[in-house]
């Protein structure tokens, strides 16, 4: 699922257009980018009501500072999905560890540590299968958890990716990598019968 | 797909066919409907222009009577003797004396140029009285009154006139 391609230079009069008060392009721009949004602050927040708050104040951020976008750094949407992870990560800010690179383990592995324990894990989608990788995402560390999203689920490029992240393309790749590698181990925890059984336990 | 460097291709088609299954799902996922409406009100609330204040003509009002209050007060209620008293000088004698004429020198320039304290006094006398200080007087008029303002000196002595009518 690829963002659709955006024409910049589209995207750069809407903007404008709504700067000078034109409702038409608010709701042009706000029915372009709220599904990605949304799905964002879903996956890297675990919770509807929390995506649906990161939404609804990513977009009062574009109607109140559509001024901090700069139209050199990257796309719209790119900017937008930067807010809300912002946002989010303000939501959490209280729960969530630490995650300086510098502290990674370079295993692999994410340190428990880095993992938020407190994660909303509320039911959100029907598919037992995807609901799976779902809770398994939403207990990677947070910062490989948002690469993850925007580049797997959310089709973002690396040079978005690290536009909305604030780093860089090569520590996007390598943030990836090592989600994916946190992403298979917890999936096969989950498909092992070790697993299964204490969950019957609880 | 993404990966830097997939180590293990089995470990990697796994988690990718994980991934779709999850983008599929997550494509149906869509914020509150409400949300467009409630965000909606909130741009027509921002682009509303801000409403006048009630008494939005107070401020200004009150800036102009400030200005006018401290130039009145650094100009002074009394008009430049000095300057008028020498332009008094030039107006010959038979000038027709007016609500805008000049105060005429009774006493030297630099005498009245020197005086600390003056004073205007609007007084009324004789037109006789205009030909001692050699003006024109027309006999038969000469028993009328004539207004005028007195520059007088701080002891009282007076400095210079201006005919009024």
């Amino acid at each position: 699922m690829a963002m659709p391609p955006q024409d910049p230079r589209a995207e750069h009069a809407l903007l404008a257009r709504m700067k000078r008060g034109d409702e038409e392009a608010f709701l042009a721009l706000y029915r372009r980018h709220k599904d990605a949004v949304y799905r964002f602050a879903l996956l890297y927040s675990g919770s509807a009501a929390v995506a649906a708050d990161v939404t609804q104040d990513t977009f009062v951020h574009l109607i109140t500072q559509p001024g901090q976008f700069d139209p050199t750094r990257g796309s719209v949407g790119a900017w937008l999905c930067g807010v809300a992870r912002n946002l989010a990560r303000k939501h959490f800010a209280g729960r969530e560890d630490a995650t300086d690179p510098a502290l990674l383990a370079d295993d692999g592995h994410a340190h428990q540590a880095h993992v938020d324990p407190e994660t909303p894990l509320d039911r959100v989608l029907r598919s037992e299968s995807a609901e799976q990788v779902r809770r398994a995402i939403a207990a990677i560390a947070p910062h490989y958890r948002d690469v993850l999203v925007l580049c797997e689920i959310s089709g973002m490029s690396y040079a978005e990716a690290a536009q909305t992240c604030g780093i860089d393309i090569g520590t996007v790749r390598s943030r990836l990598s090592r989600a994916r590698a946190q992403l298979a181990q917890r999936l096969a925890d989950y498909a092992s019968p070790a697993h299964g059984a204490a969950k019957e336990a609880v | 797909m993404n990966t830097e460097t997939p180590n293990d291709p089995a470990r990697e088609a796994f988690v990718d066919a994980r991934l779709a299954d999850l983008r599929r799902e997550s494509a149906l996922l869509a914020p509150p409907a409400a949300l467009e409406g409630a965000l909606l009100a909130k741009f027509r609330r921002e682009q509303r222009p801000a409403r006048r204040p009630l008494l939005w003509w107070m401020p200004p009002l009150a800036l102009a009577a400030t200005i006018a209050l401290v130039s009145w007060m650094i100009r002074g209620p009394l008009p430049p003797m000095k300057t008028q008293v020498q332009a008094a000088q030039s107006i010959p004698a038979s000038a027709t004396p007016s609500d805008d004429a000049p105060f005429l020198a009774l006493r030297p320039l630099e005498r009245i140029a020197l005086e600390p304290g003056t004073t205007v006094v609007a007084t009324e006398f004789p037109r006789a009285l205009l030909a001692d200080w050699g003006l024109p007087v027309s006999p038969d008029r000469a028993g009328e009154p004539v207004r005028a303002e007195m520059l007088y000196s701080a002891d009282g002595e007076a400095l210079a006139v201006r005919l009024i009518n």
